[in-house]
């Protein structure tokens, strides 16, 4: 019986995610044909419609359908750079969305993991650049950081029982502008490349603190898509969702964890400590996503710069798209990052006279948008299907 | 012909899985005052909300003065000038009482509203029944029987006169009740008609003329009040012969369980203090009741004894240990169990299955936890052997999501698994509230076994029958102070009354002779 | 000095004060707007395309379309919020956070559009206009139309939450929805008002942001945490409207220190690096937010779903 349910439940959850994932796409190609018919229209050329649609396919929704396999066609890949930076985006993205996801279980809504990334890509360059550690110590300094900017918030709700969302929108802002202003020091920050106006490369000042790639002789495919910038990264990164899942699920601190998450009241009856178990939750939902800023920036793709960045890192609000697609499923996660990760490599390859790459982001703030409610709606789905099979209760439900 | 001014006929109103009205039918006439009977769950609620147009009926006919009438919203029936007041309140805490009064029926000026020709017709109407409120004051610094009769002067307000009170007299002392009979006698007198809901025998006796009974959802009949008795009545509402005693054994006190000395509470609704400096004891083998008016401190005691809240002062002596400060785990580890007052707030995690509620207090220990893992079998076949014992009914035994239970399944999963662990000190608030009679009885009867099998037991109860029947002491609490302490073979309601509602109290030193002498002494 | 301090304090004082009062109309209708910065974004993107249009026409006519249509924009969008929230009962911190990611995509796409040449489209968002016909000069204030636009708002805001039937019904819905449903109040219907002139009143303080400061604006910032900055005004401000005015100066002057700091001599000694400034506002907030946790007085029945004939 508990099979059945579960499987029924899980099968409303995929279902519902992959409607949202359908309508979400679906509008976006509306735009693309609309932008695609409003540039044939303003040439002053004759035209057909077969023309304004097969534009936007091909230029446009094609492209991001692909994702890192742009300039492959379906090929099977040999050395595409897109790709491997395609699966360098995985683990940041798996592990912001497993931070909103784990602070869902347990009640919370971490909108702070923007911040938490920004002050785990603190830790992690500042080990790597000053300090020059090896890449595990900087990544166990990016875990440190986010969950302590984690913890922040939760200990503000734990405490003056402030909205934890409100918190760390705040905490979100100072950690951005606190981490540029260390970074770039007037520009005269030792991790600051004036000549780039970015931070300095990692191969140019530390190789030790790039992750390791799974180059190996490069001769089998295998080797080939795991080269440097994607590494070993994605590969932490899916651990750590099963690591979680298993703690959600199967240990008495998940339980704890799960009870305050559904009834803060009913936990502290239980005896179970509600304020330690709020900070505890966010400091690890905080580490989870300064972990995605480590294994982001850790594998050399790309260099922060703390003075073009006056918005707070993406990333962070991905988290939300890729955790709330997934139902908070640690293990879900990992499917919804990966397509995450896949149109966000695709938007940018669309012609850009044509069709602007943040399509991709309406597209993916459509889907959060519908998930928002549609969860909702297979919870309803759901409970209409048991109740079929429900026995009488010889009372009334109050 | 009589002259019917409302008639329900034959309404039919299902929810999701539950037929709560079976094809129901009620004929109110001009003048009376006509009392609901039913248990809890019986559908008067659901009746009353559909001829108030909360609901609507799946079928079935309304008629009003003969002539039938849809009912769609509140402001259909107002129109009808058809009012009520609801079990629970519907008032706005932070509002004033004018406020609270004309929101729905404003009137307004160039859009702006007209708040002094409201405060004359509600102080107008508020002389002439007797219905003494204060305009200006806030519901919620105003007691619950003002705050009654602010839901009244809101019918009156409105010019109805189909007037239903839902369940009016559960906030009420003995005496307020009595005043409550004579402005419903009142408003009869006057011509208008009273839909009066109740699951009180005696009340119904005593005001009203005729009488409905539903049961499970179904009409059972109606009956004049002069020619029908308490135990006819009971029978209707029940379905078969109900003893209205609990039988139990003499109580035979052992050692000092609980001691508490002068515990202070502060309140989190004002400045006071909501329990001011109480003392007491309760034994082994011994039920002692907290009788009151909700809101006179009773439920703040609890949870400073169960340590939900902090106490500010005094002394909680567990077992002769200081347990004032120590946290819930620790109060739970000792052996103190707790019925919750909100089974939904804190008795259980509603999103959580069955099985993971009924592992709720021990799912740490050695038996179901083994290197930080829960042995989910463990606690599968530890909730499948309350649940029989307890006789908890669900729809999916162990998985059933807690939230999908029944209320009174709900209780009872909770009392089986506080009950179920060596307790020596159960505190029990309102452990039968919301249910019907079978589990009331399934439950006093779990509490006498284990009052007898020697556990201490603190029962917090507003129902004045059930303190009577169950309790071996009763300790009355006003405004944060215990007043009074009876034997309850030794008292009557009415004097239970007096001390409730503050008119009376005792020397608290000479408390216990007082007890002994009959509780009496200064009544 | 003194002058262009005040310029800026009542700029951003006016901003402030205007999309909190949005988010107090939806607050103490039932729904938290978290989506006023999204809503910001799309009144300001909405307003500046509208003002470009309109460069040549008087500036009466000018000022009162765009603000106009800035406004509407944002209640246009604030109405996806309602729908969700209200209809559909999503969660409405997750509805909102959506609307602000939405909200600064779609702005992006069609500010690129907006910028597209002869059928090819730009690469930046960025969006050039002219202010003159918002701005004037008083006894040697630079002031700009939108502080008499947000005083009157404010009155009126005030007047109709306190002194109104539908300021009272929507307070009712936002305490206790059961209640007001009791008496025959559509809550469904009030907590649509409160979102939408939320959203009127955000898509205003959108546009009032960008507009008479600066003459272009990069819609890749967004609205840089104004909003979310407003709904701390707002809850310092205790859901009131003339508290929220007193919070909104109070914030507003941390706000414009970041502006002010280079001709201020003795904060200019200092050399803090501009991010110091554009950190304050939010470290403000945290120590209002935690100093007034005890008091704080949100409407009780905030965040939940309304469902009919639930007890």
């Amino acid at each position: 019986m508990l099979n059945k349910r579960r499987f029924i439940q899980g099968l409303f959850t995929l279902v519902s995610a992959i409607i949202c994932v359908l309508i979400g796409l679906a509008l976006g190609f509306i735009i693309l044909v609309v932008f695609s018919w409003s540039s044939y229209s303003s040439k002053g050329v004759p035209y057909t419609v077969g023309q304004v649609f097969s534009t936007a396919w091909e230029q446009g929704f094609k492209r991001i359908l692909l994702g890192g396999f742009y300039n492959l066609g379906w090929k099977i890949p040999t050395r595409s750079l897109l790709l491997r930076s395609e699966i360098c985006r995985i683990a940041p993205l798996l592990m912001c969305g497993l931070s909103v996801g784990f602070a869902f279980k347990t009640g919370l809504f971490n909108i702070g993991a923007a911040g938490q990334y920004t002050l785990g890509a603190y830790g992690a360059l500042m080990c790597a650049l000053i300090l020059k550690l090896p890449w595990w110590a900087c990544l166990l300094a990016s875990v440190l950081f986010g969950a302590v900017w984690g913890a922040i918030p939760g200990f503000f709700k734990a405490y003056f029982n402030i909205n934890e969302v409100i918190t760390s929108i705040m905490f979100n802002w100072i950690g951005l502008y606190g981490v540029n202003t260390l970074m770039y020091g007037n520009g005269k920050s030792v991790m600051y490349n004036a000549n780039e106006s970015k931070v300095w490369k990692l191969v140019n000042k530390n190789a030790s603190a790039i992750i390791p790639d799974m180059k190996g002789d490069g001769s089998t495919l295998f080797n080939k898509v795991f080269t440097n910038p994607s590494t070993i990264a994605v590969f932490i990164a899916i651990a750590v969702a099963i690591v979680l899942y298993v703690v959600l699920n199967k240990t008495v601190f998940g339980y704890e964890l799960k009870a305050c998450g559904y009834s803060k009241t009913a936990a502290k009856y239980a005896g179970i400590n509600e304020k330690r178990n709020i900070i505890l939750a966010m400091a690890i939902a905080g580490a989870l996503a300064g972990l995605g800023a480590g294994l982001f920036y850790l594998t050399g793709t790309e260099q922060w710069n703390p003075q073009e960045n006056t918005a707070l890192p993406a990333m962070g609000f991905d988290g939300i798209s890729v955790a709330l697609l997934a139902s908070s499923n640690p293990i879900g996660t990992i499917f919804s990052a990966i397509f995450k990760a896949h149109i966000a490599t695709g938007g940018p390859k669309m012609e850009k006279t044509l069709f602007p790459s943040e399509i991709a982001d309406v597209i993916s703030g459509t889907i959060i948008y519908l998930c928002a409610f549609m969860l909702l709606f297979k919870n309803k789905l759901a409970a209409r299907v048991f109740r079929r099979s429900r026995k009488p209760e010889g009372e009334i439900k109050k | 012909m009589d002259d019917y001014v409302i008639e329900m006929l034959h309404i039919t109103k299902t929810f999701p899985g539950i037929r709560a009205n079976d094809d129901v039918t009620l004929q109110l006439k001009r003048g009376e005052i006509h009392a609901l009977l039913g248990e809890n769950g019986a559908g008067k609620s659901t009746l009353m909300s559909v001829l108030f147009g909360l609901y609507q009926p799946d079928s079935g006919e309304i008629r009003k003065d003969g002539k039938t009438v849809h009912i769609k919203d509140p402001n259909d029936a107002n129109a009808l000038h058809i009012g009520m007041v609801h079990q629970h309140f519907k008032l706005v805490d932070v509002f004033s009482v004018l406020d609270n009064i004309i929101l729905g029926a404003e009137t307004t000026k160039y859009g702006l509203l007209k708040k002094d020709e409201a405060r004359r017709k509600v102080m107008e109407l508020s002389q002439r029944y007797g219905l003494m409120v204060d305009p200006d004051a806030l519901v919620e610094d105003i007691s619950v029987g003002m705050q009654q009769r602010v839901e009244i002067l809101k019918m009156l307000y409105r010019d109805n006169d189909i007037l239903i009170l839902d369940e009016p007299t559960a906030v009420l002392t003995p005496q307020e009740i009595d005043e409550l009979m004579e402005i419903m006698r009142g408003f009869a007198r006057e011509g208008k008609s009273i839909l009066f809901i109740t699951h009180k025998l005696n009340e119904i006796m005593a005001v009203s003329d005729r009488c409905s009974v539903l049961r499970k959802g179904k009409y059972i009949g109606t009956v004049e009040t002069k020619d029908t008795t308490k135990e006819e009545l009971s029978r209707m509402m029940v379905g078969r012969d109900v003893s209205f005693t609990v039988d139990k054994a003499p109580c035979k006190p052992g050692d000092t369980v609980l001691s508490v000395q002068g515990l202070t509470v502060p309140s989190k609704l004002h400045s006071n203090n909501a329990v001011k400096g109480v003392s007491f004891d309760v034994h082994a083998g011994e039920i002692v009741c907290l009788a009151g008016i909700e809101g006179n401190g009773q439920s703040d005691l609890v949870l400073a004894l169960t340590g939900l809240e902090k106490a500010s002062a005094g002394k909680i002596e567990f077992c002769g240990k200081d347990i004032t400060h120590s946290p819930i785990r620790k109060r739970a580890l000792a052996g103190m169990s707790h019925i919750p007052e909100d089974r939904h707030k804190h008795g259980l995690v509603l999103d959580y299955s069955l099985e993971n509620n009924m592992s709720l207090q021990r799912y740490f220990e050695p038996e179901f936890e083994s290197l930080g893992f829960i042995k989910q079998k463990k606690v599968h076949s530890y909730a499948e052997k309350l649940i029989s014992e307890y006789d908890v009914r669900s729809a999916e035994g162990p998985y059933t999501i807690a939230r999908a239970m029944s209320g009174g399944n709900q209780q009872k999963a909770i009392v089986g698994r506080e009950l179920d662990r060596r307790t020596k000190l159960l505190v029990a608030v309102q452990p039968t509230r919301g249910l019907d009679v079978g589990a009331i009885e399934s439950i006093h009867k779990e509490i006498i076994a284990a009052r007898d099998a020697g556990t201490a037991v603190l029962l917090m109860s507003l129902e004045l029958e059930e303190v009577m029947s169950l309790s071996d002491r009763i300790l009355v609490m006003y405004e944060g102070e215990i007043v009074g302490e009876f034997d309850p073979q030794k008292v009557t309601v009415q004097e239970l009354g007096l001390y409730m509602a503050g008119a009376a109290r005792q020397d608290i030193s000479a408390a216990s002779d007082a007890a002994a002498r009959g509780g009496i002494a200064n009544a | 000095m003194i002058a262009l301090a005040l310029k800026f304090t009542l700029l951003y004082g006016m901003v402030l004060m205007l999309v909190a009062l949005g988010g107090m109309f939806s607050e103490r209708s039932g729904i938290i707007n978290i989506a006023l910065e999204g809503i910001m974004v799309i009144g300001a993107l909405i307003g500046v395309i509208i003002t470009r249009e309109l460069q040549g026409y008087a500036g009466f006519v000018q000022v009162s379309v765009s603000v106009l249509c800035a406004g509407l924009a944002g209640l246009a969008y604030a109405f996806l919020l309602a729908f969700a929230s209200i209809n559909l009962k999503a969660d409405q911190t997750i509805g909102g956070t959506a609307l602000n990611i939405l909200a600064t995509a779609i702005a992006m796409v069609i500010a690129k559009r907006v910028n597209s040449v002869g059928g090819k489209l730009s690469d930046s968002a960025r969006l050039k206009y002219s202010y003159d016909a918002f701005v004037y000069k008083i006894f040697g204030v630079t002031v700009n139309v939108f502080l008499f636009i947000g005083i009157a708002l404010l009155i009126i805001s005030y007047i109709v939450l306190y002194k109104t039937k539908l300021g009272l019904r929507l307070r009712a819905c936002g305490e206790h929805p059961q209640a007001a449903n009791s008496v025959g109040v559509n809550v469904l219907g009030m907590r649509y008002t409160g979102v939408l002139i939320s959203g009127f009143l955000g898509g205003i303080g959108g546009f009032a942001y960008i507009l008479p400061s600066i003459d272009t604006w990069d819609f890749k910032n967004g609205i840089a945490g104004m909003g979310f900055l407003a709904l701390a005004v707002m809850i310092f401000g205790q859901w009131h409207p003339i508290k929220i005015f007193l919070a909104a100066m109070f914030f507003s002057i941390f706000k414009s220190l970041a502006n002010i700091a280079d001709s201020v001599s003795f904060l200019a000694k200092l050399r803090w690096p501009k991010e110091i400034y554009n950190m304050m506002p939010f470290i403000a907030s945290i120590v209002v937010l935690t100093l007034t946790s005890g008091k704080s007085r949100a409407p009780k029945a905030e965040g939940i779903p309304y469902e009919k004939g639930q007890r």
